[in-house]
């Protein structure tokens, strides 16, 4: 990969990262400057509209920012191709609204990312039939999202997010659309597999009680980080 | 789980919808069997006539009607001391109609040439002479006319004896009503008159020699036109006319196709928008969505196809069982046709995804994260 910048710990580099929509009526991000660190965990807090979900867009190739750079790996996000293979082998995405597709299994839905990195059928079905297990719904592994709890569903995301054995999860609200009962088991799983397979977890939310959880804090408002804070000092290596 | 199982459930999704466009081009598609297969038939029919009557060459002028022009007889004349001509008979072949039935080939051939050998006589027996006022019935005549041996049969402003009932050995000729030459001419006042030469020409003549052959003829009889057996009506304006006539009718039912697979697509695209954002935002490449996309109206086309032939084919069955166009023509529905229209079906589905697959695959991930 092209553009190594040396600092190997570092996994996501941002140097005035910019994104304007309607021609730049409306500044989303003006001018971020993050670095974010391998097997860190990452809560970004902040008010609707404050940017945080742009910056997650950005951090997983959804979209293109107008202006600024993104490293990854110390390697530019660029080009259409990379970049899905970018999203398909590196990032795990959890989004708030869960996205299983309705018409697909447990298992299957958690197949789906493996088209692009698996070719065996049979090696798709054993990895996500283990997925699940993992996150604990090994006996729904036929049952369609209609017919499961909104936590289960969450869970599936999850393994799906799992499916090419991510470095990095992205996760945009991944308990806003649950009761506490459930956020507590789903943000509890993800931060044990963050754990156990030392992944880099950034994590969108509203909830102060999630992020306290959060080895590292960024605050953002109007598009621009306010404040970037470590919850334990000890874990600050990588801090700025 | 392969990707054929994403494809099939994208179209489970809305299986009512996905029926009735695929009832749609199953329409489409059976036109183009049906009009395709009787157009074709048409042909197929008349050169069996041919082939079993034991005919080579041909020489008629096929104008705009479907029946040739008559020309005198006398150019007969012309064509027996050409070289390769083993024997004529000529001919006064005409589409009218008889009795109840709106539409039946009459044909009269010339007394004792080869062309009444091929008949087999089925129940009574053929005319005595060519003065006799007398009909022989191919067998699918009889039972579309009612008649049976000893029936009369009313022939423009003379009663006929029914004296035979015929096995022709295709269709166009059991479904013929035969007689003498010299009776229709003079039925008919058209005396002199023929507008059919069949030739055979002497064993052992090639290819090459029998093409010769009809362009001598070509010369000695400008009037007329040799061709070889079975490529005569082809030549036909009428039957052109009505071949382009069954594949543009066949077309505009296949271009209704192709706007419902098209309609049906984009629909299916924007309902899924969220969907194919979220395999985006998970990896899958645009090509894969493209491929996916383009596969379901692949297989949409390819469901249409098939039941679209089966349609077709029972739907001319059907047709050419009516009395009014029954022993008229055979159709031809060779596994050529209906391989073709299941291709078109399938063309149909590609071509129609293509506009929706492109604007799937125009779709930014980003908004996966939205809503």
């Amino acid at each position: 990969m092209p553009n190594s910048t040396g600092d190997r710990s570092c996994i996501f580099e941002a140097a005035g990262l910019t994104k304007e929509y309607d021609d730049g009526q409306v500044q989303a991000l003006r001018g971020v400057d993050v670095k974010i660190h391998e097997g860190e965990f990452v809560a970004i807090i902040g008010q609707s509209g404050s940017g945080k979900s742009t910056l997650l867009q950005l951090l997983g190739a959804l979209d293109y920012p107008s202006a600024g750079s993104l490293l990854y790996r110390g390697t530019k996000l660029n080009g259409d191709t990379d970049l899905s293979r970018y999203r398909a082998r590196e990032i795990g995405f959890i989004f708030q609204a869960f996205h299983l597709l309705p018409t697909f299994t447990a298992l299957e839905n958690v197949q789906i990312p493996m088209f692009e990195t698996e070719p065996s059928p049979a090696a798709r079905k054993k990895r996500a039939s283990e997925l699940l297990g993992l996150v604990g719904l090994e006996k729904r592994l036929d049952h369609f999202p209609s017919k499961l709890s909104g936590g289960e569903r969450q869970r599936v995301a999850i393994a799906r997010s799992l499916a090419n054995g991510a470095s990095v999860l992205l996760a945009d609200e991944p308990t806003g659309n649950l009761d506490s009962q459930n956020a507590g088991i789903v943000l509890d799983l993800i931060v044990r597999l963050r754990q156990e397979k030392n992944i880099t977890l950034v994590l969108v939310t509203h909830d102060p009680g999630i992020a306290r959880q959060a080895q590292r804090v960024i605050a953002m408002k109007d598009g621009r980080i306010v404040s970037d804070v470590y919850n334990n000092p000890a874990t600050a290596g990588g801090m700025e | 789980m392969t990707l054929f199982t994403v494809v099939t459930r994208g179209l489970l999704r809305r299986p009512v919808r996905t029926g009735l466009t695929m009832i749609g081009i199953a329409i489409g598609i059976a036109a183009v069997v049906a009009l395709v297969g009787i157009s074709r038939g048409f042909e197929t029919s008349w050169q069996s006539g041919m082939k079993t009557r034991g005919t080579d060459v041909v020489v008629s002028a096929m104008g705009s009607a479907l029946t040739p022009k008559p020309f005198p007889a006398e150019v007969v004349g012309r064509i027996t001391p050409l070289p390769h001509v083993a024997e004529t008979c000529s001919l006064l072949v005409d589409l009218i109609s008889v009795e109840a039935a709106d539409m039946m080939i009459v044909s009269a051939r010339q007394w004792g040439g080869f062309s009444w050998k091929n008949l087999k006589v089925v129940e009574g027996r053929l005319p005595n002479d060519e003065k006799e006022k007398a009909v022989v019935l191919g067998k699918t005549a009889a039972e579309v006319l009612k008649k049976k041996v000893g029936s009369t049969l009313q022939l423009e402003t003379e009663e006929l004896a029914v004296v035979g009932i015929v096995d022709g050995g295709a269709v166009v000729e059991n479904g013929s009503v035969i007689l003498s030459l010299s009776l229709l001419q003079e039925l008919t006042g058209s005396q002199g008159k023929i507008n059919i030469i069949d030739l055979r020409v002497t064993p052992g003549t090639s290819k090459e020699e029998v093409t010769a052959l009809c362009e001598q003829i070509g010369k000695v009889v400008p009037e007329a036109r040799a061709v070889v057996a079975g490529e005569h009506i082809r030549e036909s304006q009428a039957y052109r006319v009505i071949n382009a006539m069954s594949w543009g009718t066949s077309l505009l039912a296949v271009l209704v196709g192709v706007l419902g697979v098209m309609n049906t697509m984009l629909m299916a695209v924007f309902e899924r928008t969220q969907e194919i954002c979220v395999l985006l935002a998970i990896g899958w490449r645009r090509s894969r969505i493209i491929g996916m996309i383009l596969w379901e109206s692949a297989l949409l086309g390819a469901l249409g196809g098939l039941s679209g032939v089966i349609l077709g084919v029972v739907g001319v069955h059907a047709l050419v069982a009516l009395p009014a166009i029954r022993g008229l023509l055979e159709p031809d529905l060779n596994l050529s046709l209906l391989a073709t229209a299941v291709g078109i079906a399938m063309v149909v589905g590609v071509f129609s995804g293509l506009y929706p697959a492109w604007r799937g695959a125009l779709l930014t991930p980003s908004r996966a994260l939205h809503g």
